[in-house]
């Protein structure tokens, strides 16, 4: 079920937005409109749809319109032109065009935002800060409290709940903005930067936390970021954007394999890629299988297929051995050929390499062998992004 | 409007401007008599003071009426602190059991009082021991009516001010045009020298605390504006869009989000409006409001050194007190840290 669609929206600042719109029409470039008419282009003719309990990221460098573009969702800034579409409750609403109550109500119900530098109101508590959302969608004294620990809980700062922000840390501070935007029980997170103020290890932290949450909790989230691995981590889905436009829009895979343009491929290029390559993506599956029916892996190994092409026997220098599925090891430490599925990423068939087999890893996908993984396939996977084309 | 237009406009404007009053001068035979206005012989070109002495004669007959209604505020305002501060008098109504001493403990018993507010409030038991003793010296000095007069006196202005004052700077910090409208006058409140409306508010409101009262708000008023406004603008964004997106409509947002996060900036501008209004306070002392202006008056129209030193001495015990009691509440609450 789609949660917001966008139909080509455009935000301009200055006062003569149309004029702008016209020379982007013309096909005149953000700089040179900026240089003429001293309009700046924030976002222009973005369209996507987020579905339900997706993790949607927005990408991109600093300027290109991220802030602008998840801003223009919840009207913080009035997109100049184009349609926003908020399907909640069975209710499909029309944001760009909602008057100020309706568009009050959404906020108050439907979305709710984290913020970069946590935007905590320092004169109230954490339980009070936790508490804001509630408060103005009138719920009464004991309920919101009650409420507002429950979420003190759930992100972990169980006996803070009457310190002031001044007295957090950094990423305590941003656990309390993200109780405050969950407490709401919105369907939709809007998420500007919100890891970015913090150190590293807190960083990898929350963002473990924030998966495990969505696994919990059903949310939409819209996450804006500049860190490409964030995006790849935490992204179902995720948009690059350059100067206001959207550039590429893929799944992480996609956007690692297959950088649309220049600007997404430098970004790429120092991703690390071990977590998002699927097996699949990285395996060679062009084999023929001998007269006995058995695939050649490597000079040693092979293993045999029915009719079906299903493997059902391993050898190894003609020893037959085990083939067991990467997901099923256990602490045992002999010679088996590792079997999984397309979709495994990469860096887990790396850790179970360094254990186990030194055989290929066999990719099957609802029980037919459909390739297999060899050292040489990781280390081009890793390197190139992609498979070896044979 | 682009840049380019901005300034052709500003330029046309500087132009009219220009032939106009190059036309004006012509007609008006200023060429003439140029000469005599630089060297200061004769009048003003511009006859704006007939202007303002018709205006204020003006105002004074035709705005009695508004006139009366202000000065009966102050005046009410005004007793009741005094009545409020001198409570061991209130044995000539026979009501309260501070008639058994009468006036022996009133002093003791205020002087009191006040060292343990100001302990309260600066959170200080060396501060709120130095309210005690100042408020009893100031007491034995032998002005004891005076100060509390000039403390009524100022605490009704500085009261005046903020319920004026504070309105004016929301209002101002909401409203971009307000501001821009507000500010000069605030400008011309600040700066213009006391006396030249020290004298008016006399015609205007006759004499007793009134006039100095006017006076006092008047000046005391700016700081209150300037800082509620100050503070309210220099909320962080992220903090306004945050009440925003909560769905906040602009009275919470006011509320809940901008006032308290003003409330440092507000408070200061509380206490420097009790400051100004003190040092007014003291100088309306001179259009007859009594009080220890009176008595820092009357010691230097009548040569007594004496009296006018202890006179300002017991202004700047007044002055150590309200300072002291006001200074730190702004911060008491929002940083319990
Ligand atoms: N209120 C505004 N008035 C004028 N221009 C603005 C305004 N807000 C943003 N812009 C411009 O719009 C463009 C996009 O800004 P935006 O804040 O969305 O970028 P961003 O991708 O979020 O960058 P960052 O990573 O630095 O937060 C920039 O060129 C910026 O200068
Ligand atoms: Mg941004």
């Amino acid at each position: 079920m789609p949660s917001i669609e966008l139909e080509d929206v455009y935000k301009i600042f200055g006062d003569e937005p149309e004029i702008a719109l016209k020379l982007l029409k013309e096909g005149k470039g953000k700089d040179k409109i900026q240089a003429e008419t001293g309009q700046v282009v924030g976002v222009r003719g973005i369209s996507f749809t987020i579905e339900d309990n997706e993790l949607f990221v927005i990408m991109g460098l600093s300027g290109s319109g991220k802030s602008t573009l998840l801003r223009c969702v919840n009207r913080l800034v009035e997109p100049t032109s184009g349609k926003i579409v908020l399907h909640a409750d069975g209710t499909d609403y029309d944001v760009v065009n909602a008057d100020s109550e309706t568009l009050r109500q959404i906020r108050e119900t439907q979305m709710s935002m984290v913020f970069q530098n946590f935007a905590l109101f320092p004169h109230r508590t954490v339980i009070d800060n936790v508490a804001f959302g509630l408060e103005i969608q009138e719920v009464n004294k004991k309920e919101r409290v009650r409420k507002a620990k429950e979420l003190i809980e759930v992100v972990g700062l169980e006996g803070f709940g009457d310190s002031y922000p001044n007295q957090l840390s950094g990423g305590m501070q941003q656990r309390v903005g993200l109780a405050r935007g969950l407490a709401t029980g919105a369907e939709i997170l809007l998420m500007d930067e919100p890891f970015s103020a913090l150190d590293p290890l807190i960083k990898v932290q929350m963002q473990d936390e924030l998966l495990d949450l969505m696994e919990e909790m059903q949310r939409t989230i819209l996450f804006v970021t500049h860190d490409l691995d964030e995006a790849l981590k935490l992204g179902d889905r995720i948009t690059i954007m350059e100067a206001g436009k959207m550039v590429q829009l893929g799944n992480p895979e996609q956007i690692i394999v297959n950088p649309k343009t220049e600007y997404v491929a430098d970004f790429v290029e120092n991703a690390d890629p071990s977590d998002v390559l699927r097996s699949e993506t990285v395996a060679t599956t062009s084999f023929e299988p001998d007269e006995n029916n058995r695939v050649r892996l490597t000079e040693s190994a092979e293993v045999e297929l029915d009719s079906k092409g299903r493997p059902v026997q391993g050898y190894f220098s003609q020893t037959p051995i085990e083939i067991r599925s990467l997901d099923e090891l256990s602490e045992l430490n002999e010679d088996v050929i590792l079997s999984t599925g397309p979709d495994t990423p990469i860096s887990k068939i790396m850790r179970a390499r360094l254990t186990y087999a030194t055989t290929p890893v066999i990719i099957v996908r609802d029980g037919v062998m459909i390739g297999f993984v060899t050292e040489r396939n990781i280390l081009h996977g890793l390197l190139e992004k992609g498979r070896e084309d044979l | 409007m682009k840049p380019r237009y901005r300034y052709t406009s500003l330029i046309l404007v500087a132009l009219i401007l220009t032939v106009g009053f190059v036309l004006l001068c012509s007609q008006t035979g200023y060429g003439e008599t140029l000469q005599d206005k630089l060297l200061g012989t004769g009048g003003g070109f511009i006859p704006i003071e007939g202007w303002i002495t018709t205006a204020v004669d003006w105002m004074a007959i035709n705005f009695r009426p508004l006139f009366d209604v202000v000065t009966i505020i102050v005046n009410v305002v005004n007793d009741t602190i005094i009545t409020i501060l001198r409570f061991g008098d209130w044995h000539y109504s026979g009501v309260f059991v501070f008639n058994i001493f009468g006036t022996v403990v009133q002093i003791p018993l205020l002087a009191g009082l006040v060292g343990l507010l100001m302990w309260y409030l600066s959170g200080s038991i060396v501060t709120g021991s130095a309210g005690l003793v100042m408020l009893w010296l100031a007491a034995n000095f032998g002005y004891w009516p005076e100060t509390i007069e000039t403390f009524s006196l100022t605490l009704t202005s500085a009261f005046l001010a903020l319920v004026l004052g504070i309105p004016t700077g929301i209002f101002a910090a909401i409203n971009d045009t307000a501001d821009t409208i507000i500010r000069p006058i605030l400008d011309l409140m600040q700066t213009m020298p006391v006396f030249v409306y020290l004298i008016p508010a006399v015609l205007f409101f006759g004499i007793g605390p009134a006039p100095g009262a006017v006076a006092t708000v008047i000046f005391a008023y700016p700081p209150a504006v300037r800082l509620t406004n100050l503070g309210i603008r220099g909320v962080p964004t992220e903090l306004i869009e945050a009440g925003e997106s909560f769905g906040c409509n602009n009275i919470q947002l006011l509320t809940k989000v901008q006032l308290p996060v003003a409330r440092p900036n507000i408070m200061a501008g509380v206490n420097q409006t009790i400051m100004l209004a003190l040092s007014m306070a003291v100088v309306a002392g001179l259009v007859g409001a009594g009080g220890l202006g009176g008595v820092v008056v009357r010691g230097i129209q009548r040569m007594r050194v004496g009296e006018g030193f202890v006179g300002g001495l017991v202004v700047v015990f007044v002055a150590m007190i309200l300072d002291r009691a006001t200074s730190n509440i702004g911060q008491s609450t929002t940083e319990e840290a």
